[in-house]
């Protein structure tokens, strides 16, 4: 522990503290033959889009590696700061270990530096780890495609952004779908948007989550790397909202009423 | 010059006494806890006197501005290091200052053609328990806990009269304000000379009196208001953020101050 005593760097980088403390996040396997036998957990539906108040964020819960359904309580939406959730499709064990190396990479970089880094800061921060995992991403290993959603307090203002697995970083103005399972969703989304009752942009929560619970019911009907939900069994998809007050998971016991009232046509 | 025991000894002792010298007028600053969990109150000149270290951990420093820095960041890298590579619940006070913090500063103290650090610091947690601790550590790596609060301050007389004061308070059944209502009470009260045996209670003008160390500094919360500025951080139980740490933002200061000052 005390190998970082008088070694001190003020930028407040994590990246910089977890280089000098050993760790290599974005180890490559360089030599290592591909092993096309391998199979990765991955596929998912996760997806996004602008309402009322700010941003909604939901996944299903499935992973799955080839054919076998590897788990069904995966939780896809992940927070990283008060203001930031990250939603992951692709492979978990790469998406999870961005997740924790960006939680403490903003926390750190507040703590040191006294102030909250920029949107802008921490939207790069996403496009760096991705595209220094470009390599695992190539090799089939590691490829992670995600969404990021934050509030800027300062703007006042919640910002959407979808990631290619290289790093390329899209502001996303409506909505936004990715995973396996988007391709089936993506249009019902657009649909919605343009002719359904009301932009998606002026929904309130209720009717948000509402939809995306059925949108995620949909993407399960025809992707069988999405999961469904199981009420019986008390599995749910996740969603949070981000908005002016932080990041917000809706309740398990929430969902079960919501999940109820959405399955009715209405 | 150092080889025979007796003169290394003389200058731990030289050492001792020139960074007692140095912290002998640093200000006190003051963590106790409260029902809502743990709050550090200080005055300072310039601002960078309570800092959030981890989710549940914060800072009170005391000494040269540059090495409260130096150690302040250092915590910073152990409890994020640790908290990345295991868990949050892995990052505690206790473990950072064990085996990180306390033999680094111990060693640093003892290597005597080095500067050692001009440094006091007050640690305080919510432990995973939910209940605050609270650590004061000193220039040489020697450390304590307290669970009723403590404090940290240049003068030994004060520090005396300022722990009594608080272990004489029960704060755990005070909700957050009045606590640091207390707090700064207690900062105010330990800096005054206390009277002596036979003195009248009726000589208010004597009670009030600074200790001789604090000559040239704030005598009261009114001046020390208006002169310096209060950093006031809190470790909320409550709140269901993951961080518990958060800084009485200006307004809320100025609120302070218009009821106390």
């Amino acid at each position: 522990m005390t190998e970082n005593f008088e070694r001190i760097n003020s930028s407040g980088d994590f990246f910089e503290l977890l280089k000098r403390s050993g760790h290599n996040a974005q180890q490559s396997l360089s030599g290592i033959p591909k092993n096309a036998a391998l199979e990765i957990p991955q596929g998912t539906t996760v997806l996004a889009f602008h309402y009322k108040d700010g941003i909604i964020v939901a996944g299903d819960r499935r992973a799955t590696a080839g054919n076998s359904i590897m788990y069904d309580r995966c939780d896809k939406v992940i927070p990283i700061d008060d203001y930031s959730l990250m939603a992951i499709a692709g492979v978990p064990a790469t998406a999870f270990e961005m997740a924790r190396i960006l939680s403490h990479n903003f926390e750190y970089y507040r703590r040191s530096q006294l102030r909250a880094m920029s949107t802008e800061g921490k939207v790069r921060a996403l496009s760096k780890l991705l595209k220094d995992n470009v390599a695992m991403a190539l090799q089939g290993v590691g490829g992670v495609s995600p969404l990021f959603a934050i509030y800027d307090t300062q703007q006042n203002k919640a910002f959407l952004y979808f990631y290619d697995m290289l790093g390329a970083e899209f502001q996303i103005l409506t909505h936004v779908a990715t995973g396996s399972g988007s391709p089936m969703i993506k249009g019902v989304l657009e649909h919605e948007n343009l002719w359904g009752l009301s932009p998606l942009a002026e929904r309130s929560e209720g009717e948000a989550t509402s939809l995306s619970i059925r949108l995620l019911q949909t993407a399960a009907q025809f992707d069988s790397a999405t999961g469904q939900a199981r009420p019986e069994d008390k599995l749910y998809p996740i969603i949070a909202k981000v908005t002016k007050d932080g990041y917000q998971f809706i309740r398990d016991d929430e969902m079960e009423t919501i999940y109820k009232s959405s399955m009715n046509r209405s | 010059m150092f080889e025979e025991p007796f003169r290394w000894m003389e200058a731990i002792s030289t050492r001792h006494s020139y960074v007692r010298e140095k912290l002998s007028k640093g200000q006190p600053v003051i963590g106790v806890p409260c029902k809502e969990g743990a709050v550090i109150v200080g005055f300072s000149p310039q601002p960078g006197k309570i800092f959030e270290i981890y989710d549940r951990i914060a800072l009170g420093g005391l000494g040269h501005p540059a090495d409260v820095e130096r150690l302040r960041m250092t915590l910073l890298d152990m409890a994020h290091a640790e908290g990345f590579n295991r868990s949050a619940e892995d990052v505690t006070i206790g473990r950072l200052l064990q085996f990180g913090l306390a033999p680094a500063l111990k060693q640093n103290f003892e290597e005597i053609q080095r500067a050692p650090y001009l440094i006091q610091m007050l640690l305080a947690e919510i432990n995973h328990d939910g209940y605050a601790e609270f650590f004061r550590v000193n220039y040489d790596g020697y450390w304590e806990k307290f669970k009723q609060g403590t404090v940290i301050v240049g003068d030994i007389k004060v520090s005396e009269r300022i722990q009594k004061m608080i272990e004489g308070t029960d704060f755990l059944s005070l909700s957050l304000d009045q606590s640091i209502h207390s707090a700064l009470r207690i900062w105010e009260e330990g800096r005054k000379k206390p009277k002596l045996a036979g003195e009248s209670d009726s000589s208010p003008e004597e009670s009030s009196e600074v200790d001789e160390e604090m000559e040239g500094f704030p005598v009261d919360l009114k001046e020390a208001f208006e002169r310096w500025n209060l950093e006031v951080g809190v470790l909320n139980n409550k709140t269901t953020r993951k961080c518990l740490f958060r800084s009485l933002s200006e307004s809320e200061i100025s609120a302070l101050q218009s009821k106390m000052g």
